[in-house]
Formats: structure tokens, C-alpha cells, sequence
């Protein structure tokens, strides 16, 4: 297994399966060190976030994630207020930057453009989403939620509710707990199925798999139900959304037919996926996933950045 | 089938998957072209069923143009003709990593927008024995 430090994180398929445990390792350190101490443990060092297309969630996480360990951030959250506005290059943009700063978080809305970023890097680049091809600390983030709340993979059962075409998270997630070997069913809207090369690569390395259709009694031997964003703009027609829409809604009364400890995750921001009325219930996972992303972010910048072993 | 006439000096491009003889000569700048060409599409071949084969008068090939013509045809085979007799015969080799001769096509591409970078694809063989070539910055599978 190579050391992290001064690596690029740009797909989870470049990341062993031991380097993630070691990963999950370093976040379960971070946290059990407790706040104080953890704030020492990139003091001192600069994180650059690099947002050519806005995401605050993801860049809020990042540069949370920097404060808790001690650090500094800089960066921009859009393309239109920065020197890239002006027509300057993504490889000029890098060269300067990794002059600023030690470690980059970017996202990008071209596919690639982390690779290439970290072509003309001499510092660690972390790919925060790269269009709708990668979005690595997302699954590791996803991982780490399964494996803190779960306590394993194998033999999970997962399913995965909502638009499976456009939702790149579920993409890198699959093609990840396909390695772990965890049981996961592909609830779609019609036209909105799992793509064929993703379809492809997961029937290649022999995975657990099946594409259904969702109906009410879906949920009942489910371990984990992961909920995607419902896009209007994605269905085929306004009357296919409306039609289909509630019947893809979770609520209280849905989660009555599934298991007592199912859990419920979803990478936010939600439309009307997830009723709030399920937000009080422990099976509401989707809030803790959210920390435990900022937790896995954190041991992600501090491997990188080679301040923990 | 059209009658294929020898050459005296210049190239013969054989065994070129029927159909790709039209993409093959695109890869030549248009003023060498402006020579005697014979181009035969969809021949009975032994050993492929159908082939294209090319014969183009007075022009050669250097090495990145060999390379791209295995790219668009593997199966090619390149002959060199000097004074009406077959100088060199070669098939070309592809290396696993193609740098700057391939073009990706997913819109949505990096190397589109930022001109300046290097063109990469992963080569590799289905299991059908077809080439798949897949670009190292968005892993699209260009045809
Ligand atoms: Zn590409």
C-alpha cells in the first residue's frame, strides 16, 4: 500500500481496497482524537478551493473540513468572478494556485478536469466533481456512512431509488461496493436506468446486482435504501413526472413495510424525495451522512497532505 | 469487383476493415492525394470475409500516420513499393497509451475546451477481439 502523502484523489477505481479501510482508519483517528487536538493537525497548511461551477455543499464540506483540522482556505466558488473569466487556463490556473496553497479541492463542469489538473500539479488535487463522470469524496463519504452505521459491507443490501441515470454518485458508489461485495438493487423511473457502460463495468467485476421495478413492497428487504435527486427536467414529459413522481416519494408511511433498522441515505440537497416527516426517525441517515462526508474529507486532506500516517 | 492496378512507387494499405477505407484516406493532408489512387471497398477476402484496400501513387507514410491507421483498422497492413517491388511490409504495433493522435468526442470533454492538452486513450481489446480506445481524462469510449 503507497503512502497518501502528496497524492492526487481523482477516482476512487485508482484506490485499493486497503488503502479505503486505512482511509476509513484515519477518519475513525481524527475523530477519536477529539476537537481540540485534531485542530493541530494540519495548522499552518492552506487549502485552495478551486469551484469553476457552484456547489456549496460540497465546497462548505471542504473547507469545514480544513478548519477542524487547523488549517487556512482559500479559493473561489465560481468561474465568473476569477482570472478563468478572463480566459485563463486550467493549467495556468493550477500552476498559480499550487504556488498558494498546499493542498486543492476543485470541481469542475467538464469530465476529466481533475485529471488534467492534476497533470500540471506539484500539490495534492482532490476531484470535488468533475461533471458528471466522478465524484470520489462523495462515495468515500458514502462508505464510511455504511460502515459507521452498518459496521460492514458484505452482504449488505442495498437499494438505490430515484434518477440512476444522471445521479453520478451512484455510479462511482456501485462500482466501489461492488469490490466490497454488498447486494444492490437499482429502483430507476423509466428511461432513467443505470447507464450501459456502468452496467457494463459492474457485470465485469461480477457483481451483486439486479435493475427492478419500484413498487411499495420494494423496500421490505432492504438494509439500506440510498435516494437520489428527482429532476422534473429529466423525465420524459411533465405528465410521465407527475405520474410517476409520488410513487418514488418516501414518507413515514412507506417505511412502515421495511425493516425496523433500515437506513435511509440521500447526498442532498433533496427535492420532495424524502418526506421531512422522516427526518425525526433514527432510519433518517441522510444528516449523519453528511458528517460523516466532512469526516472523511478531513482524513482525506490530511493523508494527502502527509500530516498523519 | 473493380480491378486493382500495380503501382510503381507509393503505398498499399491492405486488409482494412471493410467499410474504413473512406476514414483511412481522410488521415492523408489533401494535397498528397492529388496522385493516382485506387481504393476498393468491400472486397472478398480469405482471410477477413471483406476487406478495403487502398494503393495510393507517390506518397509515404511516417511513423504518427501508421499509428493512426492501425487505430482506425488494427487489422491494416501497410506495404511500401519502390520501383514496382514491395520494399517494406509491416503491421503496425499499437501501444497500450496513445498520446496526441486521437481526438475525443464526449462534448463534455476537458481536452476540448483546454486545446493545449495532450490527447490520451487507454487502448485495450474487447472480447470479441474489437479495439476499444478510451480517453484517460473522461474514460469515454471513442468508436
Ligand atoms: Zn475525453
Amino acid at each position: 500500500m503507497g503512502s497518501f502523502s502528496g497524492r492526487h484523489i481523482i477516482d476512487t477505481a485508482d484506490l485499493a481496497t486497503e488503502e479505503i479501510l486505512h482511509l476509513v482508519e484515519i477518519a475513525n483517528q481524527l475523530q477519536d482524537m477529539g476537537r481540540d487536538k485534531a485542530r493541530h493537525v494540519a495548522a499552518g497548511k492552506v487549502l485552495a478551493t478551486l469551484f469553476w461551477e457552484p456547489s456549496t455543499r460540497t465546497r462548505l464540506s471542504f473547507e469545514s473540513a480544513m478548519f477542524r483540522l487547523g488549517g487556512h482556505v482559500l479559493g473561489f466558488s465560481e468561474a465568473a468572478s476569477t482570472s478563468v473569466a478572463k480566459g485563463e487556463t486550467l493549467a495556468d490556473t493550477i500552476q498559480t494556485v499550487a504556488l498558494y496553497s498546499d493542498i486543492i479541492a476543485m470541481r469542475h463542469p467538464l469530465e476529466g478536469s481533475a485529471f488534467a489538473a492534476s497533470t500540471y500539479s506539484r500539490i495534492p488535487v482532490i476531484n470535488g466533481g468533475d461533471g458528471a463522470h466522478l465524484h470520489p469524496t462523495q462515495t468515500l463519504g458514502d462508505t464510511y456512512t455504511l460502515l459507521k452505521e452498518k459496521g460492514r459491507l458484505e452482504g449488505l443490501r442495498i437499494g438505490f431509488l430515484g434518477d440512476l441515470l444522471f445521479g453520478r454518485t451512484v455510479h462511482t458508489f456501485a462500482r466501489l461496493l461492488a469490490r466490497f461485495g454488498a447486494e444492490m438493487q437499482f429502483f430507476a423511473p423509466e428511461g432513467l436506468n443505470i447507464p450501459e457502460y456502468v452496467r457494463d463495468s459492474l457485470e465485469s467485476a461480477g457483481a451483486n446486482f439486479k435493475e427492478r421495478e419500484w413498487r411499495l413492497e420494494s423496500i421490505e428487504d432492504l438494509d439500506v435504501l440510498y435516494v437520489t435527486r428527482l429532476q422534473k427536467e429529466r423525465f420524459f414529459s411533465e405528465e410521465e413526472y407527475l405520474r410517476r413522481k409520488n410513487s418514488y416519494i418516501i414518507n413515514k408511511e412507506a417505511l412502515s413495510k421495511a425493516k425496523p433498522d433500515i437506513l435511509i441515505l440521500h447526498p442532498l440537497p433533496r427535492n420532495e424525495e424524502i418526506s421531512v416527516d422522516v427526518d425525526p426517525l433514527p432510519n433518517a441517515g441522510y444528516f449523519r451522512q453528511a458528517e460523516y462526508g466532512l469526516q472523511m474529507r478531513m482524513a482525506l486532506i490530511a493523508a494527502c497532505l502527509g500530516v498523519v500516517a | 469487383m473493380m480491378r486493382i492496378e500495380r503501382i510503381t512507387n507509393g503505398i498499399v494499405l491492405d486488409h482494412i476493415k471493410a467499410g474504413v477505407g473512406i476514414e483511412i484516406l481522410k488521415l492523408f493532408p489533401t494535397e498528397l492525394l492529388r496522385t493516382k489512387i485506387d481504393y476498393a471497398s468491400y472486397v472478398d477476402s480469405p482471410s477477413m470475409h471483406v476487406k478495403d484496400i487502398i494503393k495510393i501513387e507517390n506518397v509515404d507514410v511516417n511513423p504518427a500516420t501508421l499509428l493512426k491507421l492501425a487505430l482506425l483498422s488494427p487489422s491494416i497492413t501497410i506495404s511500401i513499393i519502390r520501383n514496382g517491388h514491395v520494399q517494406s511490409k509491416m503491421t503496425p504495433e499499437i501501444p497500450p497509451l496513445v498520446e496526441g493522435v486521437l481526438t475525443c468526442t464526449n462534448p463534455k470533454c476537458i481536452t476540448l475546451l483546454e486545446s493545449y492538452l495532450s490527447s490520451r486513450f487507454h487502448v485495450s481489446w474487447n472480447a470479441d477481439g474489437r479495439i476499444r480506445k478510451q480517453c484517460a481524462y473522461c474514460e469515454h469510449i471513442i468508436r
